[in-house]
C-alpha cells in the first residue's frame, strides 16, 4: 500500500523545494520540470482531490462544512494504492480538529507519518510578503495571527478550500504536540547547509531509503540558482506573480533576514515568536550580541 | 426568474414540476433556477422527502459519504440530508436536523441529480454551454474553472445560455451528440457578479450562508428543444508555462479530456460506463471536435477569451451564416 505522508509546513518554509528533491530523486539525465511535479492532486487543501472523493461541489460547502467532511477524504486518500512506496502530500494547515473535534487531516489513519519542515520566522516574513503581495509589516502581522487563514474568502470561490494556520509559533506547536503521527523535524536552515544528510534522513524516516548517488544528483539538480533559473525561462505553475513579486523561488537563503527587516521588524518577530524560535534553535538577535545597524 | 410551476400533489402537499436535461421531474420541494414544466404526464423522475437508509450493507463501492449497489445509491452531505437514489427514477431525502430547504435543493439539482443521471445510464458531462448558431458549444472544467462565468459572459454577447454545471449529451438517429438544454439558471459568486456588471440580474442565493447567487441571464436561454452539439472545450487556467489560447488535442488525449470531465468522473468506472465516454469522444471529434482553452483566470481578460472563441468559431466554421 502507499504510504501516505504529510509534508507539513508553515508557507514559505520550503515545502516545494522539498517537494522537488523528492521529485528528482527519480530524475536521471536533468532536472525535472517544476512545472510537472503536480502540485494541485498533492495538496492537502486541494478542491479537486476533495471533489474526487465526495462527489459533491466544494463551492456549495461553507469552510466549516467542508472540514467536517475532509478527515474522512484522507481516510479514503490513505487506503489507495497508487502503485508507489510512498506519497508525499504537502499540507499548510495547522494540525487542528474539525468542530466535531475529529483531527482535520485524518489523525492516524489519515496518514501514516509527517515531516514538518519549519524556517526561521525572519526569513518567512519577507518571502511570505513577496508571495502574498504585501508588505513585510503585514506578512508579520499575519504571522502572528491566530486566526490566520489562506483561501478563506467569502466573496468568490478560492483556488483551494480553506486553510487555517494559527500563528507562526501555533502552526508549529500544533504539529509537534499532536500525539496521533509520528513527526519529523526538517529545519530549512539544516536542508540549505547540509541538504544530502537532512534530505536522507528525512526519507528514510518517511520510510523510503534514499541511494547517496541519487539523492547527491537530487540535491544537484534542486538547487536554488538551477530551480530559480527555470522560473525566469518558463515561469512556474503554483503561483501568479504581480507586482514586485516577480519570481516564486526568490532568493531561497538563510539570515538574508539581517539585510532585509529593520531592527524594529526583527524586534517583533522575536517577541511574538521568542519561545517557538528558541525551541527550534533560532538564536534572538538580542541573545547574540549582534549589533545591527538599521 | 423562473417561477416553478406550483400544484396541489394527492396527499395535499405542493409539487412543483420542471425539466432538467430533457427529463420531466416532480418535486415536493422548491429548486429555484429551473425551467418550469407544465405537461400533466407521469414524471420520469420524482424527488420526495422520504425514508432515506442510515447505511448501504455490501455496498459494490463507497466513498467517504457515499455507497452504492446496483440502482441504488446513498448520498450523504454532512448537516444538510442524506439523498437515496433508486433505478434513475427516484430521489427520497432525509434532512438533517439544521438544514434550510433552500439549501437540499441546492444539493438536490447537483450532485444528486447528476448521479441520477448516471443511474439512467447517461452521458453527463461537467460543463456549462451557450448556443451558437444553433448548435451546444459547451465548456468543461472542474468546479472553480470559470464554467458558468464563462457562459453568462457570452450571454451578455447574445448567446443563449443552453446549460449550466452539468450537461446531458445523447444521440440523434444518425449517432450524432444532441445536447438537451434545460434552462438552468447560472450560479455565480458576488465577486463574479460585480465583474460582470449583473448586479441588477442578480437572484436569490444559492444557500443562504453563501455569497453565490442565481443570475437572469442577460439573453433569454436557448428553447427546451436539443440542439446538435458543437465544439466542446476543456477550460484550463493560463499560468507559468501554460500560454492562453486554444488548441485540438489528439484524438487519445480528447477522450481523456472528455472521460476526466465527466460529471462525478469518480463514479463512471464504477458504474461500468467508461465505453460510453470514448464512444462519446469519437462523436464529440465527428462533430464539432474537443478543444483546449487555456486563458487568464482575471476578469480583465474575458473579452479577450471570447474574442478568441469568437475567432475560432469563424476559423471552424461554427459561425458561417451568423449575423
Amino acid at each position: 500500500m502507499t504510504r501516505l505522508i504529510w509534508l507539513a509546513s508553515y508557507p514559505k518554509s520550503g515545502n516545494t523545494w522539498f517537494r522537488l528533491l523528492a521529485a528528482n530523486l527519480s530524475a536521471e539525465d536533468e532536472p525535472v520540470d517544476i512545472n510537472k511535479i503536480g502540485e494541485r492532486g498533492g495538496i492537502a487543501s486541494a478542491r479537486d482531490e476533495f471533489e474526487f472523493h465526495t462527489l459533491l461541489d466544494s463551492g456549495l460547502l461553507t469552510h466549516d462544512e467542508a472540514d467536517s467532511l475532509r478527515p474522512r477524504v484522507y481516510q479514503t486518500m490513505a487506503l489507495e494504492d497508487d502503485g508507489e512506496d510512498l506519497r508525499l502530500v504537502k499540507a499548510h494547515d495547522a494540525y487542528l480538529t474539525s468542530a466535531s473535534g475529529e483531527p482535520l487531516l485524518g489523525g492516524a489513519l489519515g496518514a501514516d507519518r509527517a515531516i514538518l519542515i519549519v524556517r526561521d520566522p525572519r526569513d518567512v516574513a519577507p518571502s511570505l510578503a513577496n508571495h502574498r503581495k504585501i508588505g513585510l509589516d503585514a506578512a508579520i502581522a499575519l504571522m502572528a495571527d491566530p486566526g490566520a487563514c489562506f483561501a478563506a474568502s467569502p466573496r468568490a470561490q478560492t483556488p483551494q478550500l480553506r486553510q487555517r494556520l494559527l500563528d507562526w509559533s501555533g502552526h508549529a506547536a500544533s504539529w509537534l504536540g499532536q500525539t496521533d503521527l509520528p513527526v519529523h523535524l526538517v529545519r530549512y536552515e539544516d536542508l540549505q547547509a547540509a541538504p544530502l544528510a537532512t534530505f536522507t534522513a528525512a526519507m528514510a524516516f518517511a520510510g523510503r531509503q534514499v541511494l547517496a548517488a541519487d539523492a547527491e544528483r537530487a540535491v544537484a539538480f534542486a538547487r536554488f540558482d538551477r530551480l530559480q533559473a527555470q522560473e525566469r525561462e518558463q515561469g512556474f505553475i503554483e503561483w501568479r506573480p504581480g507586482g514586485a513579486s516577480t519570481l516564486f523561488f526568490r532568493r531561497g537563503q538563510t539570515e538574508a533576514w539581517r539585510s532585509e527587516l529593520t531592527a524594529e521588524q526583527v524586534q517583533r518577530i522575536e517577541s511574538a515568536h521568542g519561545p517557538m524560535m528558541r525551541r527550534l534553535g533560532y538564536a534572538l538577535s538580542r541573545e547574540e550580541g549582534v549589533q545591527r545597524a538599521v | 426568474m423562473t417561477i416553478p410551476a406550483g400544484r396541489q400533489g394527492t396527499a395535499g402537499l405542493q409539487l412543483y414540476r420542471y425539466r432538467i436535461a430533457g427529463l420531466t421531474v416532480s418535486s415536493d420541494v422548491e429548486i429555484p433556477g429551473l425551467h418550469a414544466d407544465a405537461g400533466d404526464a407521469a414524471a420520469d423522475v420524482t424527488i420526495a422527502l422520504g425514508p432515506v437508509p442510515e447505511r448501504l450493507d455490501d455496498p459494490a463501492a463507497a466513498g467517504p459519504n457515499w455507497a452504492m449497489a446496483p440502482g441504488a445509491f446513498l448520498l450523504q452531505v454532512p448537516g444538510i440530508a442524506r439523498f437515496w437514489l433508486t433505478g434513475g427514477a427516484a430521489i427520497a431525502y432525509q434532512p438533517e436536523l439544521e438544514a434550510a430547504s433552500g439549501d437540499i435543493a441546492a444539493f438536490l439539482t447537483g450532485t444528486t441529480f447528476g448521479i441520477l443521471l448516471h443511474q439512467r445510464g447517461l452521458v453527463v458531462l461537467h460543463a456549462s454551454g451557450v448556443a451558437v448558431n444553433g448548435q451546444a458549444v459547451l465548456f468543461m472544467g472542474p468546479s472553480g474553472a470559470g464554467k458558468s462565468t464563462l457562459a453568462t459572459a457570452l450571454a451578455q454577447r447574445g448567446y443563449p445560455l443552453v446549460t449550466d454545471d452539468f450537461c446531458v449529451l445523447g444521440a440523434d438517429g444518425a449517432g450524432r451528440p444532441l445536447v438537451h438544454p434545460d434552462g438552468r439558471l447560472p450560479k455565480l459568486w458576488a465577486q463574479a457578479i460585480r465583474h460582470l456588471d449583473l448586479a441588477d440580474r442578480q437572484g436569490p442565493a444559492v444557500r443562504g450562508r453563501l455569497s453565490k447567487f442565481y443570475v437572469e441571464p442577460p439573453q433569454a436561454a436557448a428553447s427546451p428543444a436539443p440542439l446538435p452539439c458543437g465544439p466542446v472545450y476543456a477550460l484550463q487556467e493560463a499560468r507559468g508555462p501554460i500560454r492562453p489560447g486554444i488548441e485540438r488535442p489528439n484524438i487519445v488525449d480528447a477522450a481523456l479530456l472528455l472521460r476526466k470531465n465527466a460529471y462525478r468522473a469518480r463514479l463512471i468506472k464504477q458504474m461500468g460506463q467508461e465505453e460510453l465516454y470514448f464512444r462519446l469522444a469519437a462523436a464529440v471529434g465527428n462533430a464539432g471536435g474537443v478543444f483546449q482553452l487555456t486563458r487568464e483566470l482575471d476578469f480583465a481578460a474575458m473579452p479577450q477569451t471570447i474574442d478568441a472563441l469568437e475567432r475560432h468559431w469563424v476559423g471552424i466554421g461554427e459561425l458561417v451564416g451568423a449575423a
